[in-house]
C-alpha cells in the first residue's frame, strides 16, 4: 500500500479521510467493502471522480482500513495459513464502527 | 457486526435528513444521479438507521415511491392508453370475447403503450437499485431483522400495486389486452413486435405476488387470461379448419399451430406457459376433433390409406400419440378398416368360388387354386401395406401392431377355407411358382406364407391340408426341390414346434427310405430274376404319417385291381423282398397313387407314355386285343376290377382329352357310359416322343365338396382325440380340478393348434366321465377327480 498522492487512474481509487489524508488503493481492494463498491459502481459523483471523502473516518483509522482491505483481498482465495491481522487495542472500537459503515 | 450505541452523542433531525434523501431520490428519477454524492446520502441514511429512525425511513420511502408512481401513471401512461382504451378496455376488463381486430393505428398505439410502460419500468428498476444502494444499511440492519421485504423488492411490489394494479387506471389490464391482441394478430398471420411483448412479459414475470411462493403477476393475472382466450381461439379455429379443409390439411394446420405456440411461448412468453398452451391446442384441436377428422368420408384415414398418404398418416399418428398414449381411436379406426378390407377380400374369394366354370379347360380344382392364390396374395398384399404404414409412419408402434394383428387374425379366420387356401398357395409355389428362383427368393415367398400362417387359429386344419398336398407332391414327384420343401417344414417347426411337423418329416423320411429300398431291390431283382422286363420303383409309406385317404385300408375296395401278369410278378417279388427284410409288416398296394412308363407302338412310330397305374393296367389289356377290336366298359371293368369312378377318370384321360387320345371311344362323346366301347387309336400322333397323360381330375364339384367335408370330419375327429388327450394330461397332473379351470387349461394347451370351442371341451369331458377316466367329486358337482 502506498500513500502516493496520485489521484484517479483506472485501477486505483482515492479514499480521503475526514482530516484530509488521501489513500490510493487498488480498485479491487476497495471492492472488498460493500459500501465502497456501491459508491464506485453506482451512478453517483464518486464513480465519476474515482474519489470519495469519508467524513466519519480519520486518517489513522483509514490507513488501518486500507491495510485490512488489502489484507482481505490478498487472502480471499487461500484457505488456511492466513497470518493474524494485527489490531492495536485502542483502535479496535473505532475500527469496528468503520467496518460496520463500510460493510466489510 | 453491531455498532456500539453510545458513540454519537448528537441527535439527528429526521425531517432534515429525509429531506436530503427525498430530494436525492427525485433527482435520481430525473436521471441526475451523477450529481449526487453517494457517500453523503449513504451516511445520512446510515445515521438515521443508527438513531433508530429506520421504521420511519422505511415508510417514508414507501409512500414517496408510491406517490411518485401514481403521478407517473397519471401523467405518462394514462394519456397514451386512452388512445387504445376504446378498443381494448372491453377486453381488458374481464370480457373474454375474442379481441376485436384493432385498426393499424390502435395496434401501434398498443405497442407504443407497451414501450412506454417498459421505459417507466426500466427507470423504476434503475432508481430502485440506486435507492437500495443508498439505503443498504437499512436493508442489512432493519429489513433483515424484521423480515421485511428489502428495499429493492419493496420497490417492485410498489410498482405492482401502484402501476400495474393502479386503482384509477388499470395499467395491467391494458398491458394484458395489448399483448392478447398482438398474439391474436400474429395467429392470424400478421407480423408483430415480439420484443416489446417479451419485455412486458419479463416485467410481469419479475413482479412476484406477496405471500404466494413462485407466483408472479404473469402467472396469476396474465396467464389465465391468455389461456382462456387461446382456448376460445382454438375451439373456433378447429371448427373452422375442419369445416373448410380436408383432413390432411387439418393435420398440417394442427402441427403448424402446435409449432407456433411452442415458439411463441419460448420466444416471448414464459417457458412455464409452454406446456399449458400446448395442452390447450392438443385438447381443442386433437382430442376433441380427431375422431371426426379421422372418419371424414372423403379425406379421412381410409382415404389416406387408400392413397398411401404416408405424410398424412405419419402426422396423424404423431398428433394422436401426443394426446393419447394408448391411441385407442386410431387403433380402432385401423382395425375397422382392416377388417372391412379383409372381409371384402374374403367375399371376393367366395364369389369367385361360386362362379360357374369360367373358361373351358379350367377345372374346378384349378379354379380353387387360382382363387386361393388370389386370396393369399390379396391378404399378404394388405398385410404388407399395413406393415409399411406401421413402420414408415408409426415407428412400428407396438400397440398399433397388436391391434392390426388382431384385425388380421379376425378376418382371416372368418374365412372358413383360409387353411386350405394357404396350403394351396404353398402347394402351387412348391410345384411351379418357385421354379428357377434362387434360395433367397424362395425363402421370401415362404416367409410370406408363414406370416399368414401365424394368423390362422386352426392350425390343425392347415396341417391336414398341408399333409395331403405334400403327399401328392412327394408321390407325384412334383415338388420342384427337396431343399425348399425342407425349408418350409423348418419354418413351420420354428413357428409351432416339433410335434406339429413330426409327421411331415416322417413323410420325407419314408420317401428317402423308399428310394434306397428301390435301389436295393433293383440289385436284388437282378440277382434273382435276371430276365425281368419291368422296373419297379416303390414308395413305402408309414400309414400313420400319411393322410388317411392315401394310406388306410378304408378304401381298399376302390384301390385294388387286377394287375397284368408281368406286373403281378414284380409285385410278388417285391413283397417277398420286403417281408424278408421287415418281418411282420403289412404291405398294402396303392395303385391309385402310382404311375407307369410304357412304350407303345402306333402306326407312325413308337411313343413313350407316362400314365397312372390304372391307365397302365387298362392299356396293357389292349396288348391282347387284335388291332381294330374293341373292349366294352364292362369288359374292362371285369378284367381289371378297378372301381367305377377311377375307371371313368382314367378312361376319360385316355380317350377323351384331345391331345392324348391313345384310345378311341364308341360313340364319341365326353361322358363315359357303361355301354361305351374302346379300341386302340392306331393313328395316334404327337409332336413329342414322350407323352405324359395326366389323369383327369374330379371334374365334379360335388366331389370336392365331399372331399372338403371329409377333411372337416377328419379334423374334427383329430380334435376330439387331442382334446381327450389334453384333458387326461391335465387331470393326471392336477388330480382334482374345477370345471372352469379345466376348460381354460385345455383351451390354452390346444390353442397352438386350434381354438377349441367350449361345447367341444364339455362334450369331451362328458365322454371322459363316461369312460371313467375322471369322475365328478361327491362334494361339488363342478369339480372333477382323476381316476388312475
Amino acid at each position: 500500500m502506498s500513500q502516493a498522492e496520485t489521484e484517479e487512474g483506472g485501477d486505483f481509487v482515492l479514499l480521503v479521510s475526514s482530516d484530509g489524508y488521501k489513500f490510493s488503493i487498488s480498485r479491487k481492494a476497495a471492492m472488498v467493502s460493500g459500501t465502497l463498491q456501491r459508491m464506485f459502481e453506482g451512478a453517483g459523483l464518486e464513480s465519476q471522480s474515482n474519489r470519495v471523502i469519508l467524513k466519519d473516518i480519520n486518517g489513522v483509522l483509514l490507513e488501518k482500513v486500507c491495510e485490512y482491505l488489502c489484507y482481505n483481498l490478498k487472502h480471499q482465495n487461500n484457505p488456511g495459513n492466513i497470518p493474524e491481522f494485527e489490531i492495536p487495542p485502542e483502535m479496535a472500537l473505532e475500527l469496528l464502527v468503520a467496518s460496520d459503515f463500510l460493510d466489510v | 457486526m453491531r455498532p456500539p450505541r453510545n458513540r454519537d452523542s448528537a441527535d439527528v433531525n429526521f425531517d432534515d435528513s429525509w429531506n436530503v434523501l427525498s430530494t436525492a431520490m427525485q433527482e435520481m428519477y430525473k436521471k441526475n444521479a451523477s450529481r449526487l454524492s453517494y457517500e453523503e446520502l449513504y451516511r445520512t441514511a446510515y445515521t438515521l438507521v443508527l438513531k433508530k429512525h429506520a421504521e420511519k425511513l422505511y415508510n417514508a420511502f414507501k409512500s414517496f415511491v408510491a406517490q411518485h408512481l401514481r403521478d407517473m401513471v397519471a401523467n405518462e401512461l394514462a394519456p397514451l392508453a386512452s388512445n387504445t382504451a376504446n378498443s381494448l378496455s372491453a377486453d381488458g376488463l374481464g370480457s373474454t370475447v375474442a379481441v376485436p381486430l384493432a385498426t393499424a393505428d390502435q395496434r401501434e398505439a398498443g405497442i407504443r403503450f407497451l414501450k412506454a410502460v417498459k421505459v417507466q419500468w426500466d427507470d423504476h428498476c434503475l432508481c430502485m437499485r440506486m435507492i437500495s444502494d443508498i439505503l443498504m444499511y437499512m436493508d442489512r440492519v432493519y429489513c433483515k431483522e424484521l423480515q421485511l421485504p428489502l428495499i429493492y423488492d419493496a420497490g417492485l411490489a410498489l410498482f405492482r400495486d401502484h402501476v400495474i394494479r393502479n386503482k384509477e387506471f388499470q395499467v395491467g389490464e391494458h398491458i394484458y389486452a395489448v399483448i392478447l391482441n398482438q398474439i391474436r394478430l400474429q395467429r392470424d398471420g400478421d407480423l408483430v413486435d415480439t420484443s416489446a411483448i417479451k419485455a412486458a412479459v419479463l416485467m410481469l414475470e419479475s413482479l412476484t405476488e406477496d405471500k404466494i411462493d413462485g407466483e408472479t403477476v404473469y402467472s396469476r393475472s396474465f396467464e389465465p387470461k391468455f389461456l382462456r382466450s387461446s382456448t376460445e381461439f382454438y375451439v373456433a379455429e378447429a371448427a373452422k379448419i375442419s369445416r373448410e379443409c380436408l383432413s390432411g390439411q387439418y393435420l398440417v394446420e394442427t402441427e403448424k399451430r402446435l409449432k407456433e405456440e411452442h415458439e411463441r411461448a419460448m420466444t416471448y412468453l414464459s417457458v412455464s406457459t409452454e406446456p399449458k398452451i400446448i395442452s390447450i391446442v392438443e385438447e381443442t384441436m386433437i382430442t376433441k376433433n380427431i375422431i371426426a377428422v379421422m372418419h371424414s368420408e372423403k379425406s379421412g384415414i381410409n382415404q389416406m390409406i387408400l392413397n398411401e398418404r404416408m405424410d398424412d398418416l405419419q402426422r396423424l399418428y404423431r398428433l394422436v400419440a401426443r394426446v393419447d398414449p394408448e391411441k385407442t381411436d386410431l387403433r380402432n379406426s385401423l382395425m375397422t378398416r382392416v377388417t372391412q378390407q379383409g372381409t371384402e377380400i374374403n367375399r371376393d374369394a367366395l364369389e369367385d368360388l361360386k362362379k360357374p366354370e369360367r373358361a373351358k379347360g379350367v377345372s374346378a380344382q384349378n379354379a380353387a387354386t387360382m382363387t386361393a392364390f388370389k386370396w393369399v396374395e390379396a391378404v399378404l398384399g394388405l398385410k404388407e401395406r399395413y406393415d409399411r404404414i406401421l413402420n414408415d409412419t408409426m415407428d412400428g408402434d407396438n400397440k398399433v401392431q397388436t391391434s392390426l394383428t388382431k384385425a388380421f387374425s379376425t378376418f382371416i379366420n372368418q374365412m372358413s377355407r383360409c387353411s386350405e387356401f394357404l396350403s394351396l398357395f404353398i402347394d402351387d409355389n412348391l410345384k411351379k411358382g418357385l421354379k428357377g428362383k434362387t434360395e433367397e427368393e424362395a425363402e421370401a415367398v415362404l416367409d410370406r406364407a408363414i406370416t399368414l400362417f401365424r394368423y390362422i387359429d386352426d392350425k390343425d386344419v392347415f396341417e391336414t391340408y398341408y399333409k395331403s398336398h405334400l403327399a401328392k407332391r412327394l408321390l407325384g414327384g412334383r415338388s420342384i426341390s427337396d431343399d425348399v420343401e425342407r425349408m418350409m417344414i423348418t419354418k413351420l417347426k420354428m413357428e409351432v414346434g416339433f410335434s406339429f411337423t413330426t409327421k411331415l418329416e416322417g413323410m420325407f423320411k419314408d420317401m428317402k427310405v423308399s428310394r434306397d429300398m428301390t435301389e436295393e431291390y433293383k440289385t436284388y431283382s437282378q440277382e434273382h430274376d435276371s430276365d425281368r422286363r419291368t422296373e419297379l420303383s416303390v414308395s413305402v409309406l408309414t400309414s400313420t404319417n400319411w393322410p388317411v385317404s392315401l394310406s388306410s385300408g378304408e378304401q381298399s375296395s376302390s384301390s385294388t385291381c387286377v394287375y397284368p401278369s408281368e406286373i403281378e410278378h414284380v409285385k410278388r417279388s417285391f413283397e417277398k423282398f420286403y417281408v424278408d427284410r421287415h418281418s411282420g409288416r403289412v404291405l398294402t398296394w396303392k395303385p391309385n397313387m402310382g404311375n407307369a412308363d410304357l412304350r407303345a407302338t402306333f402306326k407312325k412310330r413308337k411313343y413313350g407314355l407316362n400314365v397312372s397305374t390304372y391307365a397302365m393296367v387298362i392299356l396293357t389289356l389292349f396288348n391282347d386285343v387284335a388291332d381294330g377290336d374293341a373292349l366294352s366298359f364292362e369288359e374292362i371293368r371285369a378284367a381289371t376290377s378297378i372301381s367305377e369312378p377311377e375307371l371313368v377318370r382314367n378312361l376319360q384321360s385316355l380317350a377323351v382329352v384331345p391331345n392324348t387320345r391313345v384310345l378311341l371311344k364308341e360313340p364319341m362323346s365326353k361322358d363315359i357310359k357303361p355301354t361305351d366301347r374302346f379300341s386302340v387309336n392306331v393313328n395316334f400322333e404327337s409332336h413329342y416322343l414322350k407323352i405324359k397323360i395326366p389323369t383327369v381330375a374330379y371334374i365334379n364339384k360335388t366331389e370336392t365338396e365331399k372331399e372338403r367335408k371329409e377333411t372337416v370330419d377328419k379334423v374334427d375327429e383329430l380334435r376330439r382325440y387331442q382334446t381327450d388327450a389334453a384333458i387326461v394330461r391335465i387331470m393326471k397332473a392336477r388330480k382334482t380340478l374345477e370345471h372352469n379351470i379345466l376348460v381354460a387349461e385345455v383351451t390354452s394347451q390346444l390353442s397352438s393348434r386350434f381354438h377349441p370351442d367350449a361345447s367341444l371341451i364339455k362334450k369331451r369331458i362328458d365322454a371322459m366321465l363316461e369312460r371313467e377316466y375322471i369322475e365328478r367329486s361327491s362334494d361339488n358337482r363342478q369339480v372333477y377327480n382323476y381316476l388312475a
